[in-house]
């Protein structure tokens, strides 16, 4: 076995914050896991499924909260997932390698790595056609009944490890996973160098989204959001321009500001924000021929315009998750066509997640992403 | 009743196949167990009999031939739940890693770790019992035979050249070479609505075959022709250029001609394996926007070739020319090998209560 820094998986504190009941997240003690040669998924579907895996064991360094995890706390659900046994939170995360299975040949000890956390069957027709992220038996952190990554140690398959160029740190490791949700999002769109493109909502997806579209060389991005402090925000961190969204103006007259501010139709709208208004205004604003891609989640129910964008041929498109796109994210951010840094508004150690969704929930100090820190060496640089 | 007759058909060395007695295997969880039923005879086999290797696959120990077959289950392993014994399956016969990024991004069969039957130093699946992964294992509907099960193989590999080529209505297909991958290119190309297919051969059986399967002109190729005189006689059969032509006979000349042939914008599929080094006007298809594209066997194929016999929009039966049985391995490879009777696709029945 071997040790790195803090300790290794020798020591026995696998402190890990375990979510309980609605509003009820506590710290409890869980053994360490051992990596293993074959993995027995927990699905509704197929009670006991055996996929032969090589996992290694990681030392968890960053863990981002992302709303998902919030809206479990509070709610105890989203949609068909319920939350009936204790689970494990936190599936944005980074961590270093400290013990690798046997068969194990791509990962060694003291490797640094953003983790993937959502591994397919391997085996239906989603996951060998390369679109395992909706792999019906799909394993996820954090969805129930599937165990989540904020604790002290954790196994993960070694594919779905993805090693950090040595410049990135472990809070850029931890930001892969929204950050591939903006470059899954961009492929859908069909999105190219020299495009316009529109991101209704500057929250943290909004906000990757439009570093993202960056990256692959828009010529302008708008941020749209109803709150200005977010769309300052967004300025900051590169829109070429923003839009504040009001619910009181008519529709019609929305589109045509938005137009007017961009100089243009945008090639593509991606929705971050989940609200009917801004799903409306996307179909209505976006150039014909074009693309509007649905990010953000909402009512599952919607009263949309929806006979001008058929006969516009403007396509509409869904997002879930992210596949193949890790290695796309970390190379954006390694070349220094993004810069995700800024994003980290927050800092907590593992002791004080509770403390850590608190400020989520009530968004005290308007935070953008909150990283949690389970390695009991890490220490807060100012 | 424990069955103990696992005759098995294994390769040697150079022309040296024997039939031997092997264990029978014991599936892994994720595997089934099957009762091999039929196994097509592909080119590569012959080659691996006749040169002992092709490119860099040698066979340096004894290896088991065959990878173009179908069987019945017998035995699930404890994880298998979508087939079970007494279901008839059409085997994929490569198995991947699941794990590269090829595997995840849907190519599989690109994966630099794949577990091929028969490619060296795989063994393969003509013998009375093998075991296999059950997700490569298709299930076969009830008016498919075993035969067809077995043809499969082959048909999966005219799907993905068609799938690789863009075929749909309206296609002007061009097929070089009418051997046994020719002719299931070309069926398949008609059943994704290819308006006309034309198809060429050396031979005159085999072009009789080709108009019997649909073929909707056919060209002989004569020893003097030149590749004017070809590209010529297509143009003039069609009464257009070709959009597609799928390129399966491997021989420099037919490269060349499809390169010349096709219509500007469209695209050249090179599924033959010729010669490593070719000679080949590459100048005159790249401005005219022609796209080369290869193919290697196939990923996600296997459901469509399925689908396009079980709804009759395409016949492979009449592509069986010869049957034997796992006893009589050797006389079959030798009925590939001389071509007496003009064989088209010879199949060996591994199971001892088949009767022809």
């Amino acid at each position: 076995m071997f040790s790195c820094n803090s300790g290794g998986a020798d020591a026995k504190d696998n402190l890990s914050a375990v979510l309980c009941g609605i509003n009820d997240l506590r710290l409890e003690q869980r053994p360490v896991p051992k990596p293993r040669d074959h993995r027995k998924y927990l699905s509704p579907n197929k009670p006991s499924q055996c996929t032969p895996t090589l996992e290694v064991l990681l030392q968890m360094e960053s863990v981002g909260i992302c709303g998902s995890d919030v809206h479990f706390l509070v709610h105890g659900k989203i949609g068909p997932f319920v939350v009936t046994d204790p689970m494990i939170i936190g599936h944005e995360a980074s961590g270093t390698v400290v013990e690798i299975g046997k068969k194990v040949k791509t990962l060694k000890p003291g490797d640094r790595v953003a983790i993937e956390p959502g591994v397919g069957c391997r085996m239906c027709s989603y996951c060998k056609e390369g679109r395992y992220h909706l792999c019906p038996d799909m394993a996820f952190c954090a969805t129930p009944p599937i165990d989540g990554n904020l604790s002290r140690f954790f196994a993960h398959d070694e594919d779905f490890c993805f090693k950090l160029p040595d410049h990135l740190t472990y809070d850029e490791g931890a930001l892969m996973e929204p950050l591939a949700v903006a470059v899954h999002s961009l492929k859908q769109a069909n999105f190219r160098l020299g495009q316009v493109l529109l991101v209704m909502g500057a929250g943290p997806i909004g906000l990757v989204t439009m570093l993202a579209g960056k990256a692959i060389g828009a010529s302008a991005v708008l941020v749209t959001d109803t709150e200005d402090f977010r769309l300052k925000k967004a300025k900051d961190f590169g829109a070429d321009c923003v839009y504040q969204m009001c619910e009181d103006k008519p529709e019609d007259e929305i589109v045509q500001e938005i137009k007017e501010e961009l100089g243009c139709e945008p090639h593509a709208t991606i929705d971050c924000a989940g609200a009917v208004q801004a799903i409306r205004i996307s179909l209505k604003v976006t150039r014909t021929g074009g693309v509007v891609v649905l990010t953000g989640m909402g009512q599952l129910e919607m009263n949309i315009p929806l006979t001008s964008a058929i006969f516009r041929e403007v396509d509409i498109k869904g997002v879930f998750r992210y596949n193949n796109d890790y290695p796309m994210a970390i190379d954006m951010v390694a070349s220094g066509r993004a810069n995700v840094k800024p994003l980290v508004t927050h800092h907590f150690k593992i002791e004080d997640t509770v403390k850590a969704f608190e400020t989520a929930k009530t968004r005290e100090g308007n935070p953008i992403k909150i990283m949690i820190h389970p390695n009991p060496n890490w220490q807060h640089c100012l | 009743m424990a069955p103990k007759d696992n005759l098995t058909a294994v390769l040697y060395g150079i022309n040296d196949m024997r039939l031997e007695q092997r264990p029978i295997p014991v599936p892994k969880p994720n595997q089934v167990l099957l009762k091999m039923e039929v196994v097509g005879i592909c080119g590569s086999d012959v080659h691996y009999l006749v040169s002992g290797r092709i490119g860099p696959f040698v066979v340096k120990k004894p290896m088991v031939i065959g990878h173009e077959a179908s069987g019945t289950i017998v035995e699930v392993g404890k994880d298998v739940k979508d087939l079970k014994p007494g279901d008839r399956v059409a085997i994929e016969p490569g198995i991947t890693c699941r794990t590269c990024y090829d595997c995840k991004s849907g190519n599989y069969h690109l994966c630099r770790d794949m577990v091929f039957c028969a490619t060296p130093p795989v063994d393969g699946n003509l013998a009375r019992y093998y075991v296999h992964d059950a997700d490569f294992c298709h299930k076969l509907p009830d008016n498919m035979d075993l035969e067809e099960g077995a043809l499969m193989e082959p048909l999966a590999v005219g799907v993905h050249a068609c799938k690789r080529a863009g075929v749909r209505v309206g296609s002007i297909v061009l097929v070089l070479g009418a051997g046994p991958i020719g002719l299931v290119s070309m069926l398949t190309a008609k059943a994704m609505g290819a308006s006309k297919v034309i198809i060429t051969d050396l031979v005159d059986h085999r072009l009789n075959k080709a108009r019997e399967l649909g073929a909707d002109f056919t060209v002989r190729i004569e020893k003097n022709m030149t590749e004017n005189d070809i590209i010529k006689k297509v143009k003039s059969l069609l009464g257009e250029d070709p959009t597609v032509t799928l390129e399966c006979t491997g021989a420099e000349q037919s490269v060349r001609v499809a390169l010349q042939v096709t219509k500007s914008g469209g695209v050249v599929i090179l599924v033959g394996l010729g010669k490593f080094e070719m000679t080949v006007p590459l100048a005159g298809a790249l401005v005219r926007e022609v796209n080369i594209r290869g193919v290697f066997r196939y990923n996600n194929d296997y459901p469509i070739a399925i689908e396009l016999v079980k709804t009759g929009k395409v016949n492979v039966k009449p592509l069986i020319t010869h049957h034997f049985t796992i006893e009589e391995t050797k006389k079959a490879f030798e009925t590939a090998k001389t071509g007496q009777g003009n064989p088209i696709k010879i199949l060996i029945h591994a199971n001892p209560e088949w009767k022809p």
